[in-house]
């Protein structure tokens, strides 16, 4: 079986640079990084080792590189070096020159777009006096303190990110450590370690790329539970009990369900009678997904492919946002057939593997939690109630003006900043120029008085869709730019698009400027954004794919939506609109 | 895994034996490696001096492979390291043929029994 982790179509194309920041010789890891053809591609360059603090202080990178920072303990912390010795050491130099460390790693934080910090291990024969290995001063316990503070200590540094290596080691046996690889190469560990390593580091650099996945289908039947439940009815299907292939099914939906608990998508797509299917997922006692937990589904007898296809446009999400999982060989290599940007993870044919293999797999690493994550399946669920809701009045323009959607406009500041970063990073489909930039750089981005960055909040009569849109602005020489213009899938389509622009112009006007440009950056997945500047009223050139507005003509805010907040964040510049009547130059926008 | 009792006492299948071992290190190590640097497990293969595909960093790690993989498949520890496997004077890390060669003698010259 190919490791189910593999994920050829996670964010293709891209290519970033890591810096090799340690203590001991990290070539090896260097090349398995460097010879992984898997996207994204990741060039290396090596720090001369035993140079990390100096390094770390005197980093000017390209702000868009990455660093990793992979240490041994003793090297680092010298008491720690001591302790190992049997020597008597204090906590406060233990802490001392633990924040010795932080400091160096909170310097180097403004000159990487991330640096990811490896957690400290030790070799299994630096065990101290065995039975008094986890009293105080006793080696192990001395470790879980130190990687306990280091952690702590790095919780403020937002694109710093602590990895966990134990599981590397994990990967390399028993044998993990090699004294003969240390003393031949001064490096400790045995090559699997850094194969370990090197996938982790690729889903985490994937990770603050963006490229997460967002979407999980399923197959239900000998996938979900034991059986197939239009021979056997819901009755006889093997979920939990006194059974250790129910159990293993249980556990299969208890991790799916810590899935949808982190905010992934659920989504069914299964050759079934629906009625008979939803049956089981209401009534069996056992069950732990129940109908409510997903967003989308199919269950009918069409085409997997097309399913999927559909509820990917039903969640206005992009393919590649998409993992499917099917107990069938044969459904597996059908969509992978049709569909090459769905991830279709290797599956296996014993049942008490399968909560273990969807934990092996790393595409849905996410590198930023926000309280948006936690809700995300509660929004999709008013964004059903709401496509429900359209589909009872005559025009999509006639609902939009009944749906009372206020958008919110607010500065970018500390309180959102999070949220901003990771629509930033996260967000594919409308999305101008698909810039990613840490929170760090971000902020230093948006300091110069030429620029602005706000960030669009969006509610209706349905529920509150959070924070979704983004745009900034960079004004030069008489023209205001639009750098990014973001709007999270969730909201797109509902003239949201216009209210941002109308903000950014209207800020511009008010500046006594003469046009707004948005020079769109085409990639793989933001045709959609296209879409939108095509029909925006915008005058295009052709070439470039450069839109432009004449100022001295305002733009006007589309009708039925409130803006609150503007007239604050505009400075009083810009009045704040109300809804209006519809203006006929400027076709409303679908879905 | 072969056991002990099971494995090869014949010195021609004990070499094929060894052989066996060393290609799947270096099945292993390729797995590390860029493409055009991966190795082909051949007898003839130049591992490691002019000519050869790895350089000191690769040969050291190629040894710790195969090591361990010769531990698990004849059940005991063999040492590659005890004559400087740099120096061109060693010579046995040359070839897979005469790294195999170099095994299957270290392997003969054991005492009997003489295991872990």
């Amino acid at each position: 079986m190919d490791r189910p982790h593999n994920n050829p179509a996670h964010g293709q194309n891209e290519a970033v640079n890591l810096h090799l920041i340690s203590d001991f010789n990290l070539d090896t890891l260097g090349h398995s990084l460097a010879n992984d053809e898997s996207s994204p591609r990741v060039g290396i360059t090596s720090a001369p080792f035993g140079q990390v603090f100096p390094t770390l202080l005197q980093a000017r990178s390209d702000p868009s590189d990455f660093a990793l920072v992979w240490t041994l303990p003793e090297k680092v912390i010298p008491a720690f070096e001591e302790a190992l010795h049997c020597g008597e050491v204090h906590e406060h130099r233990l802490t001392s020159e633990l924040n010795e460390f932080v400091h160096c790693l909170q310097a180097a934080q403004n000159h990487f777009r991330a640096i990811f910090v490896v957690s400290w291990t030790l070799p299994s024969h630096l065990r101290g006096n065995g039975v008094l290995s986890m009293r105080k001063q006793g080696p192990r316990r001395l470790l879980l303190q130190l990687n306990l503070m280091l952690a702590e200590k790095l919780e403020d540094c937002p694109s710093v990110y602590l990895l966990d290596a134990q599981r590397w080691l994990e990967a390399g046996g028993k044998n993990s450590y090699s004294p003969k690889l240390w003393y031949l190469t001064k490096n400790p560990f045995v090559p699997q370690v850094f194969s370990a390593a090197a996938r982790d580091l690729k889903s985490a650099i994937s990770s603050v790329l963006g490229n997460s996945r967002k979407l999980l289908v399923v197959d239900l039947d000998n996938t979900l539970w034991g059986g197939v439940v239009g021979d056997l009815g819901w009755e006889n299907l093997r979920l939990g009990g006194h059974d250790y292939v129910g159990e293993a099914f249980l556990d299969f939906q208890r991790a799916i369900k810590t899935l949808r608990n982190r905010g992934i998508l659920l989504a069914i797509a299964s050759k079934n009678e629906e009625s008979v299917a939803l049956e089981a997922l209401t009534k069996h006692p056992e069950m732990l997904l129940r109908p409510d937990d997903f967003a989308a589904r199919r269950i009918n007898w069409n085409d997997k492919a097309a399913n999927i296809v559909e509820l990917a446009e039903e969640l206005n999400l992009g393919l590649q946002s998409v993992v499917f999982i099917d107990d069938s060989p044969i459904e597996r290599a059908r969509v992978r057939e049709a569909l090459p940007e769905v991830y279709v993870p290797e599956w296996p044919d014993d049942k008490t593997l399968f909560a273990s293999t969807l934990g092996e797999l790393n595409c849905f690493d996410s590198a930023y939690a926000t309280t948006e994550d936690a809700s995300r399946h509660a929004m999709y669920a008013t964004e059903a109630q709401r496509k429900r809701s359209r589909a009872g009045v005559s025009s999509v323009e006639e609902w939009l003006l009944s749906s009372g959607t206020v958008v919110k406009v607010e500065e970018f500041c500390d309180a959102n900043r999070e949220r901003v970063v990771q629509l930033l990073n996260k967000t594919n489909q409308m999305n101008l120029t698909t810039r990613r930039l840490s929170s760090q750089e971000l902020q230093n981005w948006a300091q110069p008085d030429n620029r602005k960055l706000w960030a669009f909040r969006v509610s209706d009569r349905f529920g509150d869709s959070g924070l979704t849109g983004i745009l900034s602005l960079e004004i030069q020489s008489g023209v205001a730019h639009i750098v990014d213009f973001v709007l999270s899938c969730r909201v797109m389509g509902r003239n949201v698009e216009r209210v941002m622009v109308a903000c950014a112009a209207q800020y511009s006007a008010a500046l006594g400027l003469e046009e707004l440009h948005a020079q769109y950056l085409p990639t793989a997945k933001n045709l959609p954004c296209l879409g939108f500047w095509t029909s925006s009223g915008f005058a295009r050139q052709p070439q470039d794919n450069l839109f432009t507005w004449s100022l001295r003509q305002s733009y006007p805010f589309p009708p039925g939506i409130e803006v609150g907040g503007w007239a604050t964040v505009a400075g009083g510049s810009a009045s704040s609109p109300m809804p209006g009547r519809p203006d006929p130059s400027l076709p409303v926008l679908t879905s | 895994m072969n056991t002990l009792n099971d494995r090869p006492k014949n010195g021609s299948s004990r070499l094929d034996h060894v052989l066996k071992v060393i290609y799947e290190s270096v099945s292993d190590l390729n797995q590390q490696l860029a493409r055009e640097q991966r190795i082909e497990p051949s007898p003839a293969t130049v591992l490691f001096g002019a000519g050869g595909r790895l350089d000191s960093l690769g040969l050291a790690n190629f040894i710790v492979i195969t090591e361990q993989k010769l531990d698990d498949s004849f059940g005991f520890p063999i040492d590659l390291t005890e004559n400087d496997p740099f120096s061109p004077a060693t010579g046995h890390f040359r070839t897979i043929h005469s790294l195999a060669t170099y095994i299957s003698d270290l392997i003969s010259s054991r005492p009997e029994g003489a295991v872990r």
